[in-house]
């Protein structure tokens, strides 16, 4: 090899129990390149990524970095050794302040162990500055993490490694709770990054963003490497064919679209809000056999919208009709009950119990159905769990291994199939895909398509732009808690979305 | 009315309720209490279930617990009484000689404690339970009897009075301890490592370092804390620390220090000590007060402090309505 690699996995294999997350895996990284690591939810990506960074020993394979052989036993030696990496699972500590957060176990150092404060905020702003403009007022130095949105969250997960100033920085899904504005702005700060002359790895499930900012791509398949790219002589088929195994079918785009728009009968849910938390006066309705989109930048009351249909925001000034009888949830059990379901957008902090096993995760919500008599009947409820874990084509060893155990995107599978166990009426769905590959996006939009035509009202938030456009009957854009756009049939395009997001009058000769 | 609320929404708001709750009915029962010499004898004897609150606090912060705190303070001064000798001036160097060892050996107690929970990975709560047999059955070897002397100095320096009592000296020390370390690293990591473990383990920091320095921490504020309960009873007693065990980590929940770790401060822990003594206080009054027998004491100590454990929830539920 001519050019010298600044970072290279040689054959690094990894089994957790029966489950092989990573088979003689390899991959290099050159100076000043980005390079996408590729794969379908629990092919290995993650793990790899520990690897590199000293969070998990590798059982055979080598790690070179700049030409020499280098064994992490721990995260310390490998930051140390210039390496940063972006965790999928944020990996913040919610009680301490965004500064503290950014530095710790690097802090500027002043005499007698204290932390040089004066320094730590000067640099804190520096960086807070990268993204000020991109993310909320409370996204400053003093707030705690834990207070701070999923977006901006990863936000300050990213900043937390670049403040390492590293060789190679490594960013396993960073993306993946952005909106277009922030990710925006992440790719011209990887420009950047890469100028300077470190290495970025990228892990991403979205295409787009692939053939935006990388050069070169490794994909992996069940924990081995099937082909090694490069972006400017590959397609979008090609990747997905190598990520799938299958030969290049139309994976994403969805076809779930319905071919014809929803009839507009009575409406199944509809809202009224007067004044509410981040909501002001909106209106909205959703028709039996509707996917509703919401869309907009993050943070703009989409989330709160959701939680207000679900009654997980009592207190507000509003009203609810569903099928025209007003109600009044005070709790999401009430809502529950009344057939809704909710899929929350922070999977490790609201949809998941990490410490208790595949099967609980799945049936927590609708244990109740699978009684006989006063015994839960486990077998009829393994049995409808693992046809869920079918439907969705989760990865995973048993259904009593711990959901921790579980690759990111295979953990989201689980929040979602959970609520479908239950055959809501009304799925609520804040940003679902969240971290999902290709192939389960796909699964997920043909299940989204059966729903909708059993009837089933379906409100949507996503952060990507890409899914409300080719998923949605309808898309009501939000901005600063009121419906700034309804978009439906010809009007929904990428150029009015975005607009509306921004808040930007239409440019009449900007449309065809 | 504004600072009102903002003492409210303080971690440590129910010590500081419950304290003044058990001034104001001192101050109507037993208004002797607050006469300047009586004060400050009550300060003296509150000081050692403050450092053993503040240990407990450092602890509990950084995801554990310690059971044995109680049975450390014993053996650690025995360990003290023992070295003094029976004379009362033994010299500097038995007098030092033997404070130092004591809080050795309350700082070694505590690292092997650390050394259990963090790198064989035993649950805190067993382990430190476990523990507590260990040094409770060496402090009855080390002193099978009550007995044994405190040197004059010693006993003399406790109850010195310098425009304040010395107890109070002791507190602000500790608090300007306590101010320096939230200034350092040490102390991010601690909460960090309570916090959220994974995050500080791929932060690069020692989980393990971190945790066994928390308990041996703990271990070295109790071995002061034996040497203040030393030199004011001035004798030896192996089963004195019992019931401080219990205690601290009842000053540690009422001061408002999250039992998961990561969250709180030991402010509202010197608030709780100090507060879990005044109802125990009020206690004895009312059992005095309404003639009841004295077998009641024990039922209602008891039931106080369930209460006060449970308080936090009960606060943290009126706090929630807007
Ligand atoms: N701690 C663990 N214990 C058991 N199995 C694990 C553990 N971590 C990962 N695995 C398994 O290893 C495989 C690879 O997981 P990994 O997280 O690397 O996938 P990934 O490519 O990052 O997927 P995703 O796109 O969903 O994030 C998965 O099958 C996963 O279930
Ligand atoms: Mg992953």
């Amino acid at each position: 090899m001519s050019e010298t690699l600044l970072l290279q996995a040689q054959r690094v294999s990894k089994r957790y129990g029966a489950t092989i997350a990573l088979q003689e895996a390899s991959f290099g990284l050159r100076k000043g390149e980005v390079h996408a690591l590729l794969g379908a939810n629990g092919s290995g990506k993650s793990t790899l990524a520990k690897v590199v960074a000293g969070v998990v020993a590798p059982d055979g394979g080598e790690i070179w970095l700049g030409g020499q052989a280098v064994r992490f036993r721990n995260p310390l030696e490998a930051r140390a050794a210039g390496i940063a990496v972006v965790y999928q699972e944020l990996s913040l500590v919610e009680d301490l302040s965004v500064q503290d957060n950014l530095w710790l176990g690097h802090e500027p150092p002043a005499r007698f162990g204290r932390v040089d404060a004066r320094a730590a905020r000067a640099r804190t702003e520096a960086l807070l500055g990268l993204f000020e403009d991109v993310a909320g007022p409370r996204f400053a130095p003093e707030t705690l993490a834990g207070e701070l949105p999923p977006d901006e969250r990863q936000l300050v997960e990213i900043l937390k490694a670049v403040s390492l100033e590293p060789r190679v920085l490594v960013l396993d899904e960073a993306t993946a709770s952005l909106d277009g504005r922030q990710v925006e702005r992440l790719f011209g700060l990887v420009g950047e990054w890469k100028a300077r002359g470190w290495g970025i790895v990228i892990v991403t499930h979205r295409m787009e963003e692939i053939f935006r900012v990388a050069d070169r791509a490794t994909v992996l398949r069940n924990g081995q490497v099937v082909g090694e790219v490069r972006i400017g002589e590959t397609s979008r088929e090609e990747l997905i064919g190598l990520i799938s195994g299958e030969a290049s079918r139309a994976l994403h785009s969805a076809e779930a679209r319905a071919s014809a728009p929803a009839r507009r009968t009575s409406p199944l849910l509809s809202l009224r809000v007067r004044r509410g938390r981040k909501l002001r006066g909106l209106e909205l309705e959703v028709y039996p056999g509707e996917i509703l989109g919401l869309g907009g930048l993050h943070g703009q009351g989409q989330s709160e919208l959701l939680l207000s249909l679900f009654g997980a925001l009592p207190g507000q000034d509003l009203s609810l009709r569903l099928e025209g009888q007003p109600r009044a949830f005070r709790h999401p059990s009430e809502a529950m009950r009344a057939g809704l379901a909710y899929v929350p957008g922070d999977r490790n902090r609201e949809g998941l119990l990490a410490a208790r096993s595949i099967l609980e995760n799945f049936l927590l919500p609708s244990w109740k159905s699978y009684h006989r008599g006063p015994l839960l009947d486990l077998g009829q409820a393994r049995r409808a769990a693992l046809e869920v874990g079918e439907k969705l084509k989760l990865k995973f060893g048993a259904l009593d291994d711990r959901v921790t155990s579980l690759s990111g995107g295979n953990a989201q599978k689980v929040v979602l199939g959970k609520w479908l166990l239950r055959s809501p009426r009304v799925l609520l769905l804040d940003d679902p895909t969240k971290g999902i590959d290709v192939g389960a996006k796909a699964e997920f939009y043909q299940l989204l398509a059966e729903l909708r035509a059993q009837g089933l009202g379906v409100v949507f938030y996503s952060s990507d732009d890409d899914e409300l456009l080719s998923l949605c009957d309808r898309v009501l854009v939000l901005l600063e808690g009121r419906i700034t756009a309804e978009l439906s049939h010809a009007e929904l395009t990428r150029d009015r979305l975005i607009r509306a997001s921004l808040g930007v009058k239409e440019v009449v000769s900007g449309e065809p | 009315m504004t600072l009102l609320r903002r003492l409210l929404a303080q971690p440590y708001a129910l010590a500081l309720i419950l304290l003044i709750l058990g001034l104001v009915v001192t101050a109507l029962f037993q208004p002797a209490f607050f006469t300047p010499r009586t004060f400050a004898n009550n300060l003296r004897t509150y000081l050692p279930l403050i450092l053993l609150a503040v240990g407990q606090t450092v602890v509990v912060l950084g995801g554990g617990i310690d059971l044995s705190l109680g049975a450390i303070l014993t053996l650690s001064s025995v360990v003290m009484v023992q070295a003094f000798g029976m004379e009362a001036d033994p010299g500097p160097l038995r007098t030092f000689g033997g404070v130092a060892l004591g809080l050795l050996v309350g700082t070694l107690a505590g690292a092997v404690n650390g050394f259990c929970v963090a790198y064989l990975r035993l649950q805190p709560i067993i382990a430190t339970f476990a523990t507590s047999f260990i040094w409770g059955g060496l402090a009855l070897w080390v002193l099978p009897q009550p007995g044994g002397n405190v040197p004059t100095v010693l006993q003399d320096f406790v109850r010195a009075y310098f425009l304040m009592p010395f107890s109070l000296w002791a507190v602000l020390a500790i608090l300007l301890a306590w101010a320096w370390f939230l200034g350092t690293r040490w102390a991010r990591a601690l909460y960090a490592v309570g916090g959220n473990p994974q995050a500080a383990f791929t932060s690069g920091l020692s989980v393990e370092r971190t945790r066994l320095g928390a308990y041996a921490a703990a271990g070295l504020l109790t071995g002061l804390g034996a040497f203040f309960l030393t030199a004011d009873i001035a004798t030896g007693d192996p089963l004195i620390g019992g019931p401080l065990t219990l205690a601290s980590v009842v000053a540690v929940v009422i001061g408002g220090t999250r039992l998961s770790g990561g969250a709180g401060g030991i402010v509202g822990s010197i608030l709780g000590a100090v507060a879990y003594y005044l109802l125990k206080n009020v206690v004895a009054l009312s059992v005095f007060n309404f003639n009841l027998s004295p077998q009641w004491q024990t039922l209602i100590d008891g039931t106080v402090i369930v209460l006060a454990l449970a308080a936090p929830g009960l606060l943290r539920l009126v706090r929630r309505q807007p």
